[in-house]
């Protein structure tokens, strides 16, 4: 079985620092693989290590991606090879553009049987990129799967819902977006990642996006609520909280 | 004229986002998948839900009923999201999770979180009709009039090619509504043990609150059930008292709660992130402050 993870890249949340006027400043930030996408790494590769096949990793995005430190670690959490598609228009782009670039790549690579996604991305989480890429291919798609089964020439699914589980029978190819529970994605060692240097990694062009369907207007760090910020100690601590509490 | 579509699978939450949709637009329309007439729609169209498929299966013929509109707005439950998807890749749009709206003439301008509610970004829609997940409120308070419109059948039957579904476990469902609890006491890592969230559960009581958590202990010890978990994955609430015990209040946690009118905080770390979000703080361990407070309420 040939499986694709998908997974995208965007600057770690913590180290993302705000300027007085509510603009961000990046310039401090790591670019990481995004965590909810290292589940659908891991599930790609527990799947293939049970029934046998390939796992190829695929990420579509800006230069950051070009960062060996960066690939290298996504090659050492269970990929078997990992194919880019760098285009700085793909900084920020919508989940139907990103889907739209993800889906020709998937024709280059070829003859892939299941395509995981992870529950979302850690800048947008629009958790969409799945959705829109099942529909563009004309595949079975579903979101929300928390479990995988092989069975015979098929996959057996438990799909999480608000109120209950779907079992569902996913004929193949197919795209799944996981949910952030699906596993625990693993950590790797010093051998997984001596073994991911010497992985193969390729480039493949992007293409013509489709047109963006919003103009930005601005992108700013929320207005900061003003609280009391009346914050109590010792030993009478909790008997005044309960004045304040007993007051509201 | 603004025309609105509303998508659902629920009379209720079909009615609640089609009365909002009013306030933003001359018309209004809905599908309903196994419902009924939905109140203040100018026209419903209901569909069957049948048994071993999947609702998602009418993504094509609602996305030919909605493709001349403005805004097709869904809920954010699970199977909402997966039919908004559908529906905005065959109209080439993307999906816009928005935390709020507004309209001026014929442009709409929506809010989304971005960094885990580090950043709110700010875009005005393209034409053509916008596919958008809205979360609890998103979209303006609607106090006007509400027509009675017309029903009809959707037209066209689901189809999902590939997809059978071949059994459906209802679990039981907390009762709780977290988006319409007054009083929320979320729990966090603070608890040394499961047995200990009684004295969270004590609290809540006596407070008249709800409890909530933050995702590890949802997806992770799962010591609490992953619809209480509160934060930029989790749910979001807007109670008037929000009281965090054991949160250290990390950016992802905050997104879900900063819009509660008063925040209390009990942690040991005096350093930790809760304390600047906080109106009142309390810094001791829980298992000090919690007993002396549930006694002294």
């Amino acid at each position: 079985m040939k499986i694709v993870a998908s997974f995208k890249v965007s600057p770690e949340t913590q180290d993302i620092q705000t300027r007085p006027d509510r603009s961000l400043n990046l310039e401090r930030a790591q670019w990481k693989v995004g965590t909810y996408d290292l589940n659908a790494i891991e599930a790609a590769r527990q799947l293939a290590d049970e029934v046998g096949g390939t796992v190829v990793g695929l990420s579509a995005g800006g230069s950051a991606l070009e960062n060996a430190k960066l690939t290298k670690d996504a090659l050492s959490r269970g990929l078997d090879e990992l194919v880019t598609v760098v285009d700085e228009n793909l900084v920020g782009s919508e989940s139907y553009q990103t889907a739209s670039v993800l889906a020709e790549s998937l024709t280059e690579i070829g003859d892939v049987d299941l395509v995981l996604v992870g529950a979302g991305s850690s800048d947008e989480y629009t958790q969409q990129v799945g959705n829109h890429l099942g529909q563009i291919l004309g595949w079975p798609t579903l979101n929300a799967i928390e479990t995988i089964e092989a069975e015979g020439d098929h996959l057996k699914v438990e799909r999480v819902l608000e109120d209950g589980v779907q079992v569902i029978e996913v004929q193949l190819p197919a795209v799944l977006s996981l949910t952030s529970g699906a596993n625990t994605p693993r950590i790797a060692g010093m051998k997984d990642i001596l073994a991911a240097g010497k992985k193969p990694v390729t480039s493949v062009a992007a293409g013509v996006l489709p047109s963006p369907t919003a103009t930005p207007v601005s992108q700013l760090a929320p207005e900061q609520v003003d609280r009391r910020q009346i914050i109590l100690e010792g030993v009478d601590a909790a008997a005044e909280l309960a004045i304040h509490l007993k007051a509201l | 004229m603004t025309k609105i579509w509303v998508i659902a699978h629920d009379d209720t939450v079909a009615a609640d986002l089609v009365r909002s949709a009013r306030g933003l637009g001359s018309y209004v329309g809905t599908v309903c998948i196994g419902g009924h007439a939905v109140p203040g729609a100018d026209l419903t169209l209901t569909a069957p839900q049948i048994p071993e498929t999947l609702i998602e299966g009418y993504s094509s013929a609602i996305a030919e009923v909605v493709k001349d509109g403005d805004l097709v707005i869904f809920s954010t439950d699970t199977q909402s999201r997966l039919l908004a998807g559908l529906v905005a890749s065959t109209l080439k749009t993307s999906v816009r999770n928005i935390t709020s709206i507004s309209a001026e003439g014929d442009t709409f301008t929506i809010t989304r979180p971005l960094y885990g509610g580090l950043a709110v970004v700010t875009e005005t829609l393209g034409s053509g009709a916008s596919v958008l997940v809205v979360g609890p409120g998103a979209l303006p308070e609607y106090e006007g009039d509400l027509p009675s419109g017309e029903v009809k059948d959707l037209e066209g039957t689901p189809s999902t090619p590939g997809l059978k579904v071949v059994e459906t476990r209802t679990k039981q469902v907390q009762a709780v509504n977290l988006a319409a609890a007054k009083r929320v006491i979320g729990v966090g890592r603070g608890f040394a043990q499961e047995a200990d969230l009684e004295m969270a559960r004590e609290l809540a009581a006596k407070l008249g609150g709800e409890l909530a958590c933050s995702r590890p202990m949802a997806e992770g010890v799962n010591w609490m059930p992953v619809e209480c978990y509160l934060g930029v994955s989790g749910a979001t609430i807007r109670p008037d008292l929000y009281l965090a015990i054991g949160i250290s209040g990390q950016i992802q946690h905050m997104v879900g709660v900063n819009r509660s009118k008063v925040i209390v905080a009990i942690n040991k770390d005096k350093n930790a992130p809760i304390f600047t979000h906080a109106d009142y703080g309390v810094v001791g361990d829980l298992y000090d402050v919690l007993p002396a407070l549930i006694q002294a309420l």
